[in-house]
């Protein structure tokens, strides 16, 4: 009898072990998802407290609402630039410093100094290099464009922030693909007269194509759940040209204590985030080139 | 040929440094704004270097603001989100890298699946159970979002995978309870990669603005991140304090940073997935 119940505290043990894990994973991430999804085909009461099930005509209103078809329209805006200049950028600062030179450690420390800066820290300090009147930057560049009060240019200073904040961490990424690919492919292809542009095309672009997957997909999901920056930087303004997915959800589910609406928004976003990762797969498929 | 090739890497050299430059001109500018009057942030054309190294804007940070109070929170928080997390991910891993058990692999993904569901799409549903928890404005109630870490466990499983099996053998055969192997054995020739993650776990909740500005209303309570957006001071041209306070915050974690270049280098450009 004691022997047998010994046994089955054994068995027990590894269950044990990853039970805090696992209710965690119940409580704060499994529970609330399926919540959510809940919530997004009801009507909720201002505790959160379902009151009865009302079937689709949540998403029937928010895709009727004029205010969530805006923020959904910046989310992707947002996204269709932050991602390509975002990409662009840190493939040109590793190109310029994947070769070990002199400087180059004190460049490659440059460029990933920006990891060290928290959001909120980094949002202050672009609010006063874009302030429109004493700013830094239209004082260097020579403008005098009203990035906060410019329907047009305040979202231009989101995707700055937002490129600034992802260079840190990208621009290594690229320079350890870059690093990795071998040697000896370059200098036969320089062997035989290729270009600078030629072996980039033709050697390190597909070698180094999974990393870039991988940012591309990770910066898609980023961009989906942008919020942080539009809250500290433009609250959604001016004239809601910076208002996001989840900044609005933010909006309607606290300040609104319109819970069912917030709900739904979270779904659409939970389902764009799903959406991006599958997207990368499927072009991974096709394109990238594994050896 | 070569003369032309040299000076080709010289411009690239400099064309990378000018670039670089203006990546960290933020960084520079905070720490340069701090030392500015009210005057100077006014004037036109704006000020690029501070005319006096004056502390008065830092004093009047650190005095005239809770900013003191944020820090303690925040690290506070930081330190116990860090160890609570930590714990949580050790024994999942121990668990799944040690024991064979009926359902390690489903149970194992179920903590992994987590990472597909962002924290910040289920803040509704996670602050109306917080608040209902009563945890508003508390510290279990800033970190509970963040007690499990995925990547955490994920990574301490790789780690302890590559431990010999042998070892595990020889420590029951001696007596060794689970427990002591965990803490005796896997620990100790982890060391590295708990110390990296620990420090990684610390930075991300350090660093986190949403979900603590939800948690918590008591400015007492507020974390640093959510506190600096915060400080308004009379005049709106008065930035000084703002600016002295981001540097007090950055500074340590750009110093660390300079420190540990080599190593958070090597950490992420090793991981990297190529061919």
């Amino acid at each position: 009898m004691i022997r047998k119940f010994g046994l089955s505290t054994r068995q027990l043990k590894p269950y044990l072990f990853m039970l805090p894990a696992l209710a965690l994973a119940y409580l704060f991430s499994y529970r609330p998802f399926f919540k959510t999804i809940a919530n997004s085909f009801s009507l909720v009461n201002f505790s959160g407290r379902i009151i009865e099930f009302v079937g689709f005509e949540n998403y029937r209103n928010l895709f009727a609402d004029h205010n969530f078809q805006i923020s959904f329209l910046n989310t992707f805006r947002f996204a269709l630039f932050f991602v390509p200049i975002n990409l662009v950028f840190c493939l040109v600062a590793a190109l310029l410093v994947y070769r070990k030179r002199r400087f180059t450690a004190f460049n490659e420390t440059l460029f990933i100094l920006p990891m060290a800066v928290a959001m909120s820290s980094a949002a202050l300090v672009f609010r006063a290099l874009f302030n429109p009147t004493i700013g830094v930057v239209n004082y260097l560049l020579g403008l005098s464009i009203q990035w906060f009060n410019d329907p047009v240019w305040a979202m231009f200073t989101i995707i700055v922030l937002g490129v600034w904040m992802a260079i840190g961490l990208d621009f290594l990424l690229l320079l350890g693909a870059l690093r990795s690919v071998p040697s000896q492919l370059l200098e036969a292809a320089e062997m035989e007269g290729a270009g600078a542009v030629a072996k980039f095309f033709r050697i390190q672009l597909p070698l180094i194509s999974p990393t870039i997957l991988f940012i591309v997909s990770t910066r898609l999901r980023d961009s989906m759940l942008l919020s942080g920056p539009v809250l500290v930087m433009t609250e959604g303004g001016p004239l809601r040209s910076t208002q996001t997915l989840v900044y609005q959800m933010y909006i309607e589910g606290f300040s609104g204590g319109n819970y069912s609406k917030g709900s739904a928004i979270s779904v659409v976003v939970f389902l764009l985030t799903f959406l991006m990762i599958l997207l990368a797969f499927r072009f991974e498929r096709r394109r990238v080139f594994y050896q | 040929m070569m003369q032309a090739r040299k000076i080709g890497n010289i411009n690239k050299m400099l064309f990378a440094t000018l670039l670089g430059l203006i990546v960290v001109f933020p960084i520079y500018y905070a720490f340069a704004a701090s030392f500015f009057s009210i005057g100077e942030f006014a004037s036109y054309p704006p000020k690029l270097f501070p005319s006096s190294f004056s502390p008065v804007h830092y004093v009047r940070a650190v005095t005239g603001s809770p900013l003191v109070r944020f820090m303690v929170n925040s690290l506070i928080a930081s330190g116990i989100g860090t160890i609570i997390r930590m714990v949580v991910a050790v024994l999942a891993a121990f668990a799944v890298a040690f024991f064979e058990f009926r359902g390690r692999r489903l149970l194992f993904f179920l903590v992994l699946g987590t990472m597909m569901l962002p924290a910040d799409a289920l803040i509704i549903e996670n602050f109306l159970a917080v608040s209902r928890m009563g945890l508003v404005d508390t510290y279990l109630g800033i970190i509970s979002v963040y007690l499990l870490g995925p990547v955490q466990l994920f990574m301490l499983r790789q780690s302890f995978k590559t431990i010999p099996k042998t070892y595990r053998e020889i420590a029951s055969m001696d007596g060794c309870s689970d427990l002591n192997f965990l803490l005796k054995v896997v620990l100790p020739l982890s060391r590295s990669i708990v110390l990296t993650l620990s420090l990684h776990s610390f930075v991300t909740i350090w660093n986190t603005y949403l979900w603590p500005l939800l948690v918590t209303n008591n400015p007492n309570m507020r974390t640093v991140q959510v506190g600096i957006t915060m400080l308004r001071y009379a005049d709106s041209l008065d930035f000084g304090p703002v600016f002295a306070a981001i540097t007090i915050i950055i500074l340590p974690s750009v110093v660390l940073f300079l420190v540990l270049r080599k190593r958070i280098v090597a950490g992420i450009t090793s991981g990297v997935i190529v061919g």
